[in-house]
């Protein structure tokens, strides 16, 4: 009797699991926002999944971008990486070398398909990238979250010093000299303040008129503009000792800066649009945000990722990351997630809608990264791109600042390392 | 007439038995030894394996023979062998010493002493992450507890973890802080197996406290020091949870030890070929240098009768 209520209440249990066989089609996200950014993304990943019951999309927070890639590459050699993720630009022409993304153009074209006109110029893949004179690469990847660099200041300080907000290098220095307040040997506010880091190091040198590869890709161009960007540092560091170099590398040094700026200890940084949203809210002073300064032009590089879908992935997989950063790049979907945190909307009909005009006219901060889009530079389409960034610059650059080595010799030295590796990647 | 059976303590009659407890033997050791294999002999195989490749992951990998060991005798590379050397030494000289001089100190069976003891005991079971996080803010050399109190005192705020001539010093030292516990506790038990009817006879023949500790505590603690000192080495160059959190390496290169840039090069700049590498010779060189210690030690061990 005992052996057949269990068999009767197995067999109940059972049921269900049969007839929910045909549940929705399950892809994983994998992403690298952190904070306030993240609590946005989850909500829209919920909000995806609840708009239509086809697919069901799962999000996982891996880590800052680089803590991501590593965790992708690992998965994509095991065959086991996530049907959707997303990428900074400058490890995107290796990786789609290497085979890990999907081509996207047959899905834009296709039924589900998107408006590949409408997006930013400057944030598409397109017109990130400068190929070099070659052919172009076939569509891959869809703008997510794109910014640039903007300078924040503390507008209140800035009024109480007579201080204007700076057009110029030779302003901001003076501004930097202006806002500093030191008490004895210590340095109670610095003037100014910016992770020295490849992103604002790529804005410096195309603000000094350099580039960082010739035309063709095939060598170094940034040897002499990039010293002089990076001695501008250097100078503000220890000869004027108005700018406070945050310590850490990569992000731990972008979150000192934002901390330090919501402290009131720096009166002007450089971070990124992205952070607009929690500065904002968290600064108990008014903001002010401005286009970088310009030396022999205003440049910018942006910055941000792109969607992609892993190549690897089973077809229906990648039928729902499809159907995923699709949504995700819709009008609808690109303002509330630019509201909400600060970076820019990727659709040209969403910053022409009345909603988004209302809310640039109250929130005037929010457009300056995408007035700024018309100074953005390109990148090199060159597989060697990324290696130059983590292996080249951003290990060297703080060498400079700290001292150790002179600007002239970490740009000459990193001119012949990007050298041997170009000669490598050809 | 029935055999006697035989009582435990005597060799079993029968070979069967004999083959069977063998068996038997090796069956329950089994799954140790295969877990053992799997956990820690097969991952070294493969980076032994890995190390003659070039490999990023994403690309076909490369044969490329020893030279990713030839890349290794690089000056970057050298520099992390003073830098792992450095902090080794710091580390193993100063929680050791330290850690006998609390043992010593703590050497009673007050409630006192066996609070003391928990205390400082208590920061070695904590988390790596969250002693480097704490610790970042203590000596953030603006907002940390550490300036505060050296501003109390009208000294200038040091720059611990940003200045790259001490960096790795105050690393040493957070260490020290986290583990010197273990020593502790171990000098402690070493000292409490030194029969008290030594030091009678010591005081007896009018020795001193300093010689006391001369020339009956120390010989007979030297079985202590000798297991001491290869651990803490060992566990020295191990380090990497402290320079992940508290400074990636940084300022520069100047806190890079060993298994952090065995990380580096793996996960930050996809050569996984030299970082194989890196993985076979620090293996080689813990190996070797465990051996020299027990060689060089052996001799010197007192054993109390």
């Amino acid at each position: 009797m005992f052996l057949v209520a269990w068999l009767v209440i197995a067999a109940l249990l059972g049921l269900p699991g049969l007839a929910g066989a045909q549940g929705p089609i399950v892809a994983q996200f994998w992403y690298s926002f952190g904070g306030k950014n993240r609590e946005v993304t989850e909500a829209h990943i919920k909000k995806f999944n609840e708009s239509q019951a086809k697919y069901r999309i799962e999000g996982t927070f891996q880590g800052d971008y680089f803590q991501a890639l590593a965790k992708i590459r690992a998965a994509a050699a095991t065959k086991t990486a996530p049907a959707v993720f997303h990428v900074i630009g400058e490890a995107e022409p290796q990786l789609w070398q290497a085979g890990l993304f999907e081509n996207l153009e047959a899905y834009a074209k296709g039924p589900n398909g998107t408006n590949l006109d409408d997006f930013l110029p400057g944030q598409t893949q397109a017109t990130y990238f400068d190929y070099l004179g070659k052919p172009p690469a076939p569509l891959f990847s869809l703008p997510f979250f794109r910014s640039t660099p903007i300078l924040y200041y503390n507008a209140d300080l800035l009024a109480a010093k007579g201080v204007k907000v700076p057009t110029t290098w030779d302003e901001l220095r003076d501004a930097a000299g202006k806002l500093t307040v030191r008490e004895g040997t210590d340095t109670k506010v610095y003037g100014f303040e910016v992770p020295v880091d490849w992103w604002f190091w790529f804005a410096l040198l195309h603000q000094a008129g350099g580039s960082l590869l010739t035309p063709d890709g095939k060598k170094a161009a940034f040897r002499e503009k990039g010293t002089e960007a990076l001695q501008f540092w250097v100078d503000l560091v220890n000869k004027d000792k108005t700018m406070k170099r945050p310590p850490g590398k990569d992000y731990s040094a972008w979150e000192v800066a934002n901390t330090d700026f919501l402290n009131q200890r720096v009166g002007m940084i450089f971070t990124s649009t992205a952070f607009l949203n929690y500065i904002t809210e968290n600064a108990k002073f008014k903001l002010g945000t401005a286009f970088l300064p310009a030396k022999v032009k205003q440049a910018v590089p942006t910055g941000g990722t792109f969607f992609v879908v892993a190549r690897d992935a089973p077809a229906p997989q990648k039928e729902a990351g499809w159907a995923f950063i699709k949504w995700m790049t819709d009008p609808a979907q690109t303002i509330s997630l630019s509201k909400a945190t600060g970076y820019m909307p990727i659709r040209l009909s969403a910053i022409n809608s009345p909603e988004m005009q209302a809310f640039y006219k109250e929130n005037p901060n929010y457009k300056t990264a995408i007035d700024q889009l018309k100074t953005a530079q390109r990148f090199p389409f060159s597989a060697a791109l990324i290696e130059i960034q983590r292996e080249v610059i951003q290990p060297n650059l703080e060498a400079a600042v700290l001292g150790i080595k002179t600007a002239a010799e970490i740009m000459a030295a990193a001119e012949a390392k990007t050298n041997e590796i170009l000669a490598k990647t050809q | 007439m029935t055999a006697p059976r035989t009582g435990a303590g005597g060799p079993s009659p029968v070979p069967g038995r004999r083959r069977r407890e063998t068996w038997l033997g090796y069956a329950l050791v089994g799954p140790s030894v295969f877990l053992f294999g799997l956990v820690y002999l097969y991952p070294v195989a493969y980076s032994a394996w890995v190390s003659v490749y070039t490999w990023d992951l994403v690309t076909e990998a490369r044969y490329v023979g020893l030279e990713n060991y030839r890349d290794l005798w690089s000056a970057e590379f050298r520099e992390v062998v003073a830098n792992t050397a450095l902090y080794s030494v710091g580390v193993v000289v100063l929680s050791q010493g330290l850690g006998l001089v609390l043992a010593v100190l703590l050497n009673n069976r007050t409630w006192l002493g066996a609070i003391f003891q928990a205390s400082i005991f208590s920061s070695y079971v904590v988390s790596w992450v969250a002693v480097s996080l704490l610790w970042i803010w203590l000596l953030d050399p603006q907002y940390g507890l550490v300036a505060y109190l050296l501003s109390l005192v009208k000294l200038p705020s040091v720059n611990w973890l940003g200045d790259h001539r001490i960096a790795l010093g105050s690393l040493v030292l957070v260490t020290v802080w986290k583990t010197i516990g273990y020593p502790m506790v171990i000098y402690l038990a070493g000292l409490q197996a030194i029969p008290g009817d030594l030091y009678e006879a010591a005081s007896l023949d009018g020795a001193g406290a300093w010689q006391r500790f001369r020339h009956v505590t120390w010989p007979l603690l030297t079985p202590t020091t000798l297991f001491l000192l290869i651990t803490l080495t060992v566990a020295s160059f191990q380090g990497f949870d402290i320079v992940k959190i508290m400074t990636q390496g940084g300022p520069v290169t100047s806190t890079v030890i060993y298994v952090y840039y065995i990380y580096e090069q793996a996960f930050q700049y996809f050569k996984l070929g030299k970082a194989s590498a890196a993985v076979v010779v620090f293996f080689a060189v813990i190996v070797a240098l465990t051996y020299l210690q027990w060689l060089v030690f052996r001799r010197r061990v007192h054993y109390a009768a």
